[in-house]
């Protein structure tokens, strides 16, 4: 079986993303242009979001529904755990 | 063997009188320090995760928590049939919801609620709008299969030239005797199911890995996370790439880096020599008077990138001189030193 491949950096539409994660293309569009979610481009001022941007968004919403954190705090959140990983495999490779 | 469900309310810490703030501040509590989200690979911190929402989702509803406390954990069973059970129901095994199956499948089953209002959200108690949320998209999770996030770990090898690998993996599945309603006839629990209305079976998965995937890449297998009830689309597997350290290469991005132990007269002469690709070997000139640091490049000979080509292999040199030169060997260095005007730390 063929697993289907994601390009994690190919830029999509805040419609796809919507799609993908089952959320409205308003709220895609709110956090892009808010900078909780990273954009690579925009198209007609509609921003473009790289393929990340879905694992980002339900982590996202996994936090905003189990943590009762807002948005902006679960991308903070996110960005803090993927530092100390960073972190912590910097430090792992230099033992 | 039957399986002990454990308290819901030794689960989340407080008493059998703790109020609903009490109970949610608990799990909040306790929330923060398992997510699986902010324990990245923890697989004993996302199974403590599930337990506590299985907990939380019942003491948090006045109805089910009534239910709970009435009939143990045989209450789903009577939820589900309507009623009260029959004489001798504290024998039969109940486990948790339809979380307990998934707490075995392997990766972590993260539910597709409907968020699609939340950009609404804000007032009053964003708490209780996201857990009523919550609670209608279990219902909708009935229909189709929740995804399952795994990780796979890969050499730089498997990474660079793709291949397929076999998984074995542990699934939940609708329960074939109930259809996954956690009863049979008779408001009886499934004991196939123990009224999960989930099974969990194993499952062999072949699974083609792109050459080019990175450390973070994801392949996604459509309809292979959990199994849909009544027919209801399956939800999705997303495998995500782990890369192995390799003893020999460091990766950046598409390229790959490594360090060539080199004498000092190949730095001072110059030299061809062999050096470790990751398809094999490769002949390299270090150019006369090269540094240690020095990096020189093989163009093409690093990691496959996903849309065609080939990154760059770097080779760092790294000069190094005999620890234990011979008679010989001391003597030419010393010979060196009496004519040679070099001096390594002028200008400094």
């Amino acid at each position: 079986m063929a697993g289907t491949y994601f390009d994690l950096d190919e830029a999509v539409s805040c419609d796809v993303i919507a799609e993908t994660v089952g959320a409205r293309r308003s709220l895609v569009v709110r956090l892009a242009r808010a900078g909780l979610l990273e954009t690579v481009a925009s198209d007609r001022d509609e921003p473009l979001l790289p393929r990340s941007a879905v694992v980002q968004l339900r982590r996202m919403q996994r936090l905003r529904r189990d943590l009762g954190v807002n948005f902006a705090g679960a991308a903070i959140i996110l960005d803090l755990v993927e530092r100390i990983e960073q972190l912590r495999k910097a430090v792992m490779s230099d033992e | 063997m039957a399986v002990k469900t454990r308290d819901y309310y030794e689960v989340l810490g407080v008493g059998r009188s703790a109020t609903g703030d009490e109970i949610k501040t608990a799990y909040r509590k306790l929330a923060r320090k398992f997510h699986p989200d902010l324990n990245p690979g923890d697989k004993a911190a996302e199974e403590r995760f599930k337990e506590l929402q299985e907990a939380y989702d019942v003491l948090s509803d006045a109805e089910k928590r009534k239910l709970y406390d009435q009939y143990g954990e045989n209450w789903r069973a009577v939820q589900q049939g309507g009623g009260p059970p029959p004489p001798g129901w504290e024998g039969a095994r109940a486990r948790g919801g339809p979380r307990a199956g998934g707490a075995q499948a392997a990766g972590f089953d993260f539910s597709d609620y409907d968020f699609g209002s939340f950009g609404a959200a804000g007032g009053a108690d964003i708490f209780e709008e996201l857990f009523s949320r919550a609670g209608r998209g279990r219902a909708r999770r009935t229909n189709r299969g929740a995804d399952v996030e795994a990780e796979l770990e890969l050499s730089l090898e498997e990474a660079h030239r793709g291949g397929r690998r076999t998984l074995q993996m542990q699934v939940a599945e609708v329960c074939p005797t109930c259809q996954g309603t956690g009863v049979v006839k008779d408001n009886q629990t499934c004991q196939t199911c123990d009224g999960t209305g989930q099974v969990v079976k194993p499952k062999t998965l072949e699974v083609n890995i792109p050459a080019g995937v990175r450390d973070g890449s994801t392949v996604r297998l459509a309809g292979q996370g959990g199994a849909g009830v009544n027919g209801a689309q399956a939800g999705d597997l997303y495998l995500h790439i782990r890369l192995r350290p390799h003893p020999v290469f460091t990766v950046r991005g598409d390229d790959t880096e490594v360090e060539l132990p080199v004498a000092s007269w190949e730095a001072v002469l110059g030299a061809r020599v062999e050096v470790p690709t990751i398809e094999g070997r490769a002949e390299v000139t270090i150019p006369a008077g090269a540094q240690s640091g020095q990096r020189l490049r093989l163009r093409g000979q690093g990691l496959n990138k996903r849309k065609g080509g080939r990154g760059d292999e770097y080779v760092r040199l790294k000069i190094v001189v005999p620890k234990e030169p011979s008679a010989e060997e001391r003597r030419l260095f010393e010979e060196l030193r009496s004519v040679s005007r070099f001096n390594p730390r002028a200008g400094r």
